[in-house]
């Protein structure tokens, strides 16, 4: 496994946890600007680490190829 | 909090636990088994985190405790607590002819076609004008659009004490008008009464379910 891939999926990692963390805290407030926070900050954190997560496949696929 | 909500929280809490572990040890996707745990713990665990908490929310997003939760409309949430029947928001509140908690929610949604969407957009400009506007007094606060009598028929329409009830049968224009959205359920001298803030210094409250 490569150093880059190994990054990837460690960055797609933290950016899963932080969006995690601001969609518990925002299920724990009941406010409407909560609401914005979990759709917009923590839907997009959550979006980007599984994007992340899938390009690091597909990167992977790659290189394996190209052995 | 719901019991429900502690679940999501704790799936969540679990899901996050999970992801550590590989972001601690990105090798451990090495290998095949590696590689399946990794789909489920880096993509469908927080695909369905993801799914259920916007579910959760926009639901809570229904609730009368939502809604009433700024300030601005501290005063429309009092006035569901006036102790006078021709109030009509009260008089549905009170009496529970819509849901007590979804008080707000069921009437000013549209029974239309993607109603609820727009109630939801409607609901995201006001959180924009809330913090990013200049948010007007409570009593300057009005309607999009002049209210429609559907959204009063949905629950009102065959229900006997509305098709048969003596002020609404005095007149056989009246009920056509009122169900074809041309006279308003809302028109003075029937039903105009709704939450009138600007009174609300001069009327008695009802304590009952405070």
């Amino acid at each position: 496994m490569t150093a880059g891939l190994e990054k990837r999926i460690q960055l797609a990692g933290i950016l899963l946890i932080v969006g995690l963390l601001v969609e518990a805290v925002c299920l724990l407030w009941a406010r409407p600007l909560a609401f914005i926070l979990l759709v917009g900050l923590g839907g997009f954190l959550c979006v980007s680490g599984i994007v992340l997560y899938l390009y690091s496949l597909v990167s992977a696929r790659d290189l394996n190829a190209e052995r | 909090m719901h019991f429900p909500t502690m679940l999501l929280i704790s799936l969540i809490i679990v899901t996050a636990l999970l992801i550590s572990v590989f972001v601690a040890r990105p090798a451990v996707t090495a290998t095949r088994g590696g590689k399946i745990l990794a789909f489920v713990v880096l993509f469908l665990l927080p695909l369905l985190c993801m799914a259920m908490g916007f579910t959760s929310e926009l639901e809570r997003s229904k609730s009368t405790s939502f809604c009433l939760s700024c300030h601005i409309m501290e005063s429309h949430g009092r006035s569901l607590y006036v102790d006078d029947p021709s109030f009509l928001a009260a008089a549905h509140f009170q009496n529970h002819r819509v849901p007590a908690d979804q008080a707000c929610y069921t009437c000013h949604t549209n029974y239309a076609m993607f109603g609820g969407f727009r109630a939801k957009m409607h609901g995201l400009k006001h959180v924009y004008v809330q913090y990013l506007g200049t948010p007007p007094a409570p009593e300057a606060i009005k309607l999009y659009y002049p209210y429609n009598n559907r959204e009063c028929l949905h629950c009102h329409e065959g229900a006997r004490s509305f098709e048969e009830g003596a002020v609404h049968t005095a007149d056989p224009e009246l009920l056509p008008a009122v169900k074809a959205n041309k006279m308003s359920c809302l028109s003075s001298g029937c039903h105009q009464v709704v939450h009138n803030v600007r009174e609300l210094g001069k009327v008695k409250f009802w304590k009952g379910a405070q």
